[in-house]
């Protein structure tokens, strides 16, 4: 009871001091109120002056002179005055218009006083009010239910605002199914083994697929690794590119399974990634999570293509040893092409003597557009041609993910070579590069077509697959001789170029 | 204990009394600057309503100088201009202002309970 008594008085003085407050308020709005109101009057006795004034050409006055003194005179000039606008601004007009003037001036000081009786009803609302609340108090026939909060409460908190959960975090399924299942676990606990659960199945998945492609594997492994380092920088392209994640994830997932599960963990997050592995490992050319490659296509810079070229050129050389089907024929040659590896000799077009693999086949046109983007209609129309060729190859090259594959079906690259030029053999640049590990690649993502490259990529993703398998089965030098591999193909491009 | 926490206290207080001089400074400048505004307003008003017969002059000092109609609307929404800019800036700044004093204030209230604290250890002990 005394507590309550305690925090009544007090609530009671916090009553009492908002009446006063309220008053206060009130007050200044009545003192202003009055001021407004002398300042009417003045302006209609003014108006009242003007219109009498012009009736007589001249009035005489006493003058005053000083503060203490008058002098009879005339006032002359009746119709003008000189008004004072304000802000020491100073116009000469006619009775008339000076009294078009002050009313104006009437209606401002209206609307301010208008806006003060309305304030001063408000606050007198108010102070009624505190003066209920007061004696309700003080009578206690109302009682004010009060609750304090307890400190208690925030310092459980320590004083720091309840942070929302972000909705990415994942041990959300975790609780429930934890619950269910075992009680004594601890929540941590379990929501880990709901998380590895889900990452177990999608592991499960992986592995399977794994199974299947040991022996691509074995192969891969090389360019795997190759894959994982291009990812990780393709991934960077990738980002800048703005192209779904499924595919750079789809890359990290490669190194992922052929590294072991442990690194399945990140890439569990997507499901998409999985999918897009899983669809890719059904077919011959699972290798081809170089998807993300073909955004280096997109990059025509040196490095980037040197990093293909290296690649390229490896192919080549395998493919050369397997066949020696007219390497570097030229365009007649390019029809039949039955290895990835065939691809980049076509796209070595530019020769200085040499058939020199282009690291890029749009690095040929990208010579013709320097190092910067060009998004040229002809180059677009190029970077088709590509894809159609790409598409061509790698649809062969599903039958055969090897390098051995022969599936390439010269009906198809028949038809599309002949509308590709053949200077131009762009469109693998960028399946070919996957392998280099040379992190300049990352950086040049900015100077790809922009435009072009987001669809080729896409479709050379299918094609860079199937290639990649390919080349990942010719291509198996540690990153040093790549960066050798790299250096020369750079040279042999800056000749050309 | 108790004795430097009081000093910070004391400290502290000054600087919010400070803070809290600036803002009121602050304040005054722009209500100053409204009603600035307002007289400003109605003079344009005036002038639209005036011809160019009639001459229009401004009071420089103990001088009163002719002055073109046209330029004299000019120079008045000129001034408008700058005096709206000004209203900004100085709200800009009275809100930097209040945040510094509620930091200021949080500083001294959470002094104020140091001291407590201290204090009644110090009566405990004692």
């Amino acid at each position: 009871m005394a507590e309550k008594c305690k925090m009544s008085g007090e609530h009671y003085g916090g009553v009492v001091r908002l009446r006063e407050e309220h008053e206060k308020v009130v007050k200044d709005c009545e003192s202003r109120v009055d001021h407004w109101k002398k300042v009417s009057g003045d302006y209609e006795a003014l108006n009242d002056r003007l219109k009498t004034l012009p009736d007589q050409l001249s009035y005489d006055i006493m003058v005053p002179f000083g503060p203490l003194a008058f002098m009879p005179g005339k006032l002359v000039h009746t119709n003008e005055v000189t008004v004072l606008l304000g802000d020491n601004w100073f116009a000469k007009c006619s009775a008339k218009q000076a009294q078009k003037i002050v009313d104006h001036r009437m209606k401002h000081v209206k609307h301010e006083l208008d806006d003060l009786t309305k304030t001063m009803k408000n606050f007198e609302a108010r102070v009624g009010f505190a003066k209920d609340i007061e004696t309700m108090s003080v009578v206690s026939d109302y009682v004010d239910i009060r609750e304090d909060v307890r400190n208690n409460a925030e310092i459980v908190n320590k004083g720091k605002p309840r942070v929302a959960h972000k909705p990415k975090s994942k041990p959300k399924l975790g609780p429930v199914i934890d619950l269910k299942e075992e009680d004594e676990k601890d929540e941590s606990e379990v929501c880990k083994n709901v998380l590895s659960e889900e990452e177990l199945w999608t592991r499960l998945d992986e592995l399977e697929k794994l199974e299947e492609l040991q022996d691509e594997q074995d192969i891969l492994s090389d360019t795997a690794d190759m894959n994982g380092e291009d990812t990780s920088s393709s991934s960077s392209e990738e980002e800048k590119d703005g192209d779904p994640p499924a595919s750079v994830n789809g890359l990290s997932l490669k190194p992922s399974w052929i590294t072991g599960p442990p690194n399945k963990a990140p890439s569990c997050n997507d499901t998409k990634d999985e999918d897009e592995e899983e669809e890719v490992h059904s077919l011959p050319t699972i290798s081809f999570c170089h998807t993300v490659e073909p955004k280096k296509v997109r990059i025509n810079t040196g490095k980037n293509t040197t990093l293909k070229y290296s690649e390229r050129k490896e192919q080549k050389d395998h493919s050369k040893k397997k066949k020696k089907n007219g390497h570097g024929n030229g365009h007649a040659e390019h029809y039949k092409i039955t290895t990835p590896a065939d691809i980049y000799r076509l796209f070595v077009d530019v020769k200085n003597g040499e058939p020199i693999p282009r690291k890029s086949i749009l690095k040929s046109r990208s010579r013709e557009n320097s190092v910067c983007s060009d998004t040229s209609e002809s180059s677009a129309a190029d970077f088709e041609e590509r894809r159609m060729i790409a598409r061509s190859f790698s649809h062969d090259d599903a039958t055969n993910h090897s390098d051995t594959s022969d599936g390439i079906t010269e009906e198809d690259s028949p038809t599309t070579a002949p509308a590709h030029p053949t200077s131009r053999f762009e469109a693998f640049s960028g399946t070919v590069i996957e392998k280099d590990p040379m992190p300049t690649t990352v950086p040049h993502l900015t100077i790809a077509h922009p435009a072009l490259p987001t669809i080729l990529e896409r479709k050379q993703e299918e094609v860079g697959l199937e290639v990649s398998s390919s080349t990942d089965t010719t291509f198996v030098p540690p990153p040093q001789p790549a960066i050798k591999k790299l250096s020369k193909f750079k040279a042999a491009r800056l000749q050309q170029m | 204990m108790a004795e430097a926490i009081q000093k910070k206290l004391k400290a502290e207080v000054e600087k919010f009394t400070q803070i809290q001089k600036d803002v009121s400074k602050s304040m005054s400048l722009r209500q100053k600057l409204e009603t600035q505004l307002t007289e400003n307003n109605i003079v344009k008003e005036e002038m639209d309503m005036l011809d160019s017969v009639n001459t229009v002059y401004k009071l420089i000092g103990p001088v009163l100088v002719k002055q073109d109609l046209d330029e004299a609307k000019a120079t008045v929404a000129k001034r408008l201009e700058y005096i709206n800019g000004e209203i900004q800036r100085y709200d800009a700044l009275l809100k930097d202002m209040e945040k510094k004093s509620d930091q200021h204030r949080e500083v001294l209230s959470s002094l104020q309970q140091e001291f407590q604290k201290a204090q009644g250890l110090a009566v405990g002990k004692a």
